[in-house]
């Protein structure tokens, strides 16, 4: 925190005013807003890379709730280690709650029929214990899965996820592919940006129409923007053609091609470690919950107490 | 000297369009020169470079006669990666040519087309941000850099590849008049260092023409004119019927020259007006 | 808005005139990720904007896997498989493991779409009532119905609806995405089309 002192800002006659200002450095990403200084930027980005599948994949392996709430607990402190703008997930609040809206209300309304479900009175309402515990189970999984993107996307630029790419072989005209899609989307956003408030310098109070007219003017946007993606395509196409670009990747005389970028970075042995780690954990999980069952229902301790409760 | 660019009874006509937009183009372009095409719209200035520089035909359909002959071969025979080495291109829009993450990748994406070692590329990297003034640019993405920097750094971008030939095409058209001197004092830099030949098609003759050691002046698909610039401007009545914007001074000294005030050759610039001028003012004085 | 045109004429802009020669290029690739991009954005908006959890109702997004194998073929496919993969992520939509399993049923949402336009020569611009008839049949309603159908079984496959709600999940599915495109399909190729039909880049056939 840095506190500015009235006189350095030329308010003399104002004394002991002092505004305390947090500086929390951030930068945008069209994948999302990233810190400009983070502990996780010294590993490799694809050290991050594998942070993804574990983190976002492997909760698909664990059952048990509670192991999948302490898996979110820890992606949480990972983001707060990285210096994330907690502030950003804001924009997920309604996606969290509408996701348990629809997840709890399908298995209270659409149970299906099973002879060992366990049914039991709510408000008049004939609920079966399994098909809610298991909506909870999925609900937990699947926010733990999608915090495993969300910190994946707020830790790192594109730079970032393409040199993973390059790093695992993944071949050139993928990784370039990928590289100009995401491109694309920013131009696309800055091309609707401009074109709203246009729209606005007009006049427009979007904030006072019905939802159909913000949907149909939403749809009219399309035109001009497709209109300049066309015209883009052109352009962009010419640029590339002027670079030497191939699809392939060739270069003039042969030869292998220098990635600069790649160089950037340096891959420590702390980062082999690291990836080793990721994806034996990944790998151990996998073969605990396929093989042996380990994560399943039965060995959660909420589902044994509620099932106490209720038997 | 052997000119660098030979265009031979050129002609050009888009697909689907009844007239052709260039028409019987004979144009020498000596090497290391600079040379400004000028024109009113639609003259055919950016076919004409696009046709030197291969975009068309390998990028458009359409007719094309005549021959295009670059560093004595013809252009019909260089792969795409022999014509990016050799001649670098800039667009008018900055927006659709930034086509990577960072100012970095974008700067280093040519270079790894052609091929170049790591080594090779850094020393580049370091010439020319210094050359355009960018070095602290390098890890900022496209949405945190104003127009003016990203036309900087395309010129960038195509000047580490040293490339023998340089085209601009409307270099300055869509950037701020702070945004257009920075393209003007790189332009005068490559001009006074660089040994390469220049192509630039504009619009600003005021800045351009002093820097020119020929101007082309197109209209309606031909080339009117192609001169040094003093012999240029020696008539200017037929320009500004074209609607060409001549240089301010070389308009007053035209002026002045018809009141038979003012001898040729006619200035491109204040400091080539002034000592005429002084003259003019002593000569009056004394009378 | 409905023209009387002859079938010949109403086919024609899908046959190589004589000696005409599309090849795949540049253009192409170009005009793939872009409209990757342009499906990121779309995609990602209308998740955000109406999120109902993994079927966001009246999701947009399958307007542009339509559109985009109407008019570019199977780069428009390409474009349909990935980008989702990549909205989805940035709005949270979904989690990984299932947009990448949704991958076949995003194509399937493209290039039938593409296909039916080019199998039944219909007018991408929208100028006849049969081509009003492929666009809703052959590029949203079918195309919906399959994706409906992969995308509630991937659901299911992974646990996150109940058996008895698979019916209901498709439902939603097949209506909340058609609504969308058919309104914003139907803007694209009416108003857009004539555009594209002049471009490099549009598909004659499904690479060129």
């Amino acid at each position: 925190m840095e506190k500015f002192h009235s006189e350095s800002i030329g308010a003399t006659n104002v004394e002991n005013l002092q505004f305390n200002v947090p500086i929390r450095r951030m930068r945008r990403t069209l994948l999302g807003t990233v810190p400009v200084e983070s502990p996780l930027y010294s590993f490799h980005p694809v050290t991050r890379f594998f942070s993804l599948i574990l983190l976002g994949v492997a909760p698909l392996f664990i059952d048990t709730p509670e192991l999948n709430v302490l898996w979110i607990m820890l992606i949480l402190l990972l983001m707060i280690y990285g210096r994330v703008d907690m502030s950003r997930l804001k924009i997920y609040v309604p996606l969290i709650f509408t996701v348990a809206l629809f997840m709890f209300s399908i298995a209270i309304l659409l149970p299906g029929e099973d002879p060992t479900y366990i049914p039991f009175k709510f408000m008049g309402i004939t609920i079966y214990y399994q098909r809610i515990f298991w909506a909870l189970v999925s609900y937990v999984r699947v926010m733990a899965l999608l915090f495993g993107s969300i910190q994946y996307f707020l830790t790192n630029r594109e730079t970032d996820m393409l040199v993973s790419l390059q790093t695992l072989k993944v071949p050139f005209p993928v990784t370039y592919f990928v590289g100009l899609s995401i491109r694309g989307a920013d131009m696309f956003m800055q091309d609707m940006k401009t074109i709203r408030e246009a729209e606005r310098a007009r006049g427009l109070d979007e904030g006072s129409l019905a939802f159909k007219d913000r949907a149909k003017l939403y749809a009219m946007y399309m035109i001009p923007l497709f209109t300049l993606a066309i015209r883009r395509a052109d352009e962009i196409g010419n640029a590339l053609f002027v670079r030497g670009y191939t699809f392939a990747g060739e270069v003039l005389g042969g030869g292998k091609r220098t990635s600069t970028v790649m160089n950037l970075y340096q891959f420590k042995v702390r980062d082999t470690f690291l990836c080793a780690l990721q994806v034996g954990l990944f790998v151990t999980m996998a073969i605990l919950q396929l093989k042996f069952s380990q994560f399943r229902i039965d060995h959660s301790p909420l589902n044994a107490y509620f099932l106490s409760i209720l038997t | 000297m052997a000119p660098i660019i030979v265009l031979n009874n050129l002609f050009w006509q888009y697909e689907g369009q009844e007239d052709f937009a260039l028409r019987e183009i004979c144009l020498k372009i000596e090497e290391s020169s600079f040379t400004s095409i000028i024109g009113p719209n639609e003259a055919g200035k950016t076919t004409l470079v696009s046709c030197i520089r291969g975009l068309i035909p390998r990028s458009y359909h359409g007719i094309l006669r005549g021959s295009i002959e670059v560093l004595g071969k013809n252009i019909a025979d260089k792969t795409e990666l022999e014509l990016a080495k050799e001649i670098g291109f800039v667009f008018a829009d900055p927006e659709a040519q930034f086509t990577a993450m960072t100012v970095l990748e974008e700067l280093a994406f040519g270079m790894e087309n052609i091929g170049f070692s790591l080594n090779e590329i850094k020393e580049r990297l370091e010439w020319v941000t210094e050359m355009t003034n960018i070095q602290d640019l390098l890890d900022k993405s496209p949405f945190e850099i104003s127009g003016g920097q990203k036309q900087r750094i395309t010129i960038a971008s195509m000047l580490a590849l040293k490339p023998k030939i340089f085209i601009l095409d409307e270099p300055t058209s869509m950037l701020d008049p702070l945004g257009k001197d920075q393209i003007i004092n790189i332009l005068t830099t490559l001009k006074e260092q660089e040994a390469m030949t220049l192509i630039v098609v504009e619009h600003n003759i005021e800045q351009i023409a002093p820097l020119s050691d020929q101007i082309v002046l197109m209209a309606d698909g031909k080339v009117l004119k192609s001169d040094s610039p003093q012999d240029f401007f020696c008539d200017i009545e037929p320009l500004e019927r074209l609607g060409i914007a001549v240089p301010h001074i070389t308009s007053f000294a035209s002026n002045l020259l018809d009141l038979g005030l003012y001898e040729p050759p006619l200035p491109l610039t204040i400091e080539q007006a002034i000592g005429p001028c002084r003259l003019i003012l002593e000569q009056r004085g004394r009378e | 808005m409905v023209t009387k045109m002859t079938t010949q004429q109403e086919g024609a802009v899908w046959e190589l005139k004589e000696g005409e020669i599309r090849q795949p290029g540049i253009v192409h690739v170009v005009m793939t990720a872009l409209f990757t991009g342009v499906g990121i954005v779309v995609g990602a908006l209308g998740s955000l904007s109406v999120p109902l959890g993994f079927i966001s109702a009246f999701w947009p997004g399958q307007a542009i896997q339509a559109v985009g194998s109407i008019w570019y073929g199977m780069w428009g496919g390409i474009a349909a498989a990935v980008f989702p993969l990549i909205a989805n992520s940035l709005s949270a939509a979904a989690p990984l493991p299932v947009s990448i399993a949704y991958m076949p049923g995003n194509f399937a949402q493209g290039i039938i779409g593409g296909w039916a336009f080019r199998f039944f020569k219909a007018d991408p611009s929208l100028k006849t009532s049969k081509s009003w008839l492929v666009f809703t049949f052959g590029a949203i309603i079918v195309p919906n119905i399959i994706g409906g159908a992969w995308g509630s079984t991937v659901l299911r496959m992974f646990g996150l609806i109940t058996p008895a709600a698979h019916l209901v999940t498709f439902a939603g599915w097949v209506v909340g995405n058609s609504v969308a495109s058919w309104v914003l399909g139907a803007i694209l190729l009416r108003f857009v089309s004539p555009l594209v039909i002049r471009t490099k880049a549009f598909c004659k056939k499904y690479w060129a």
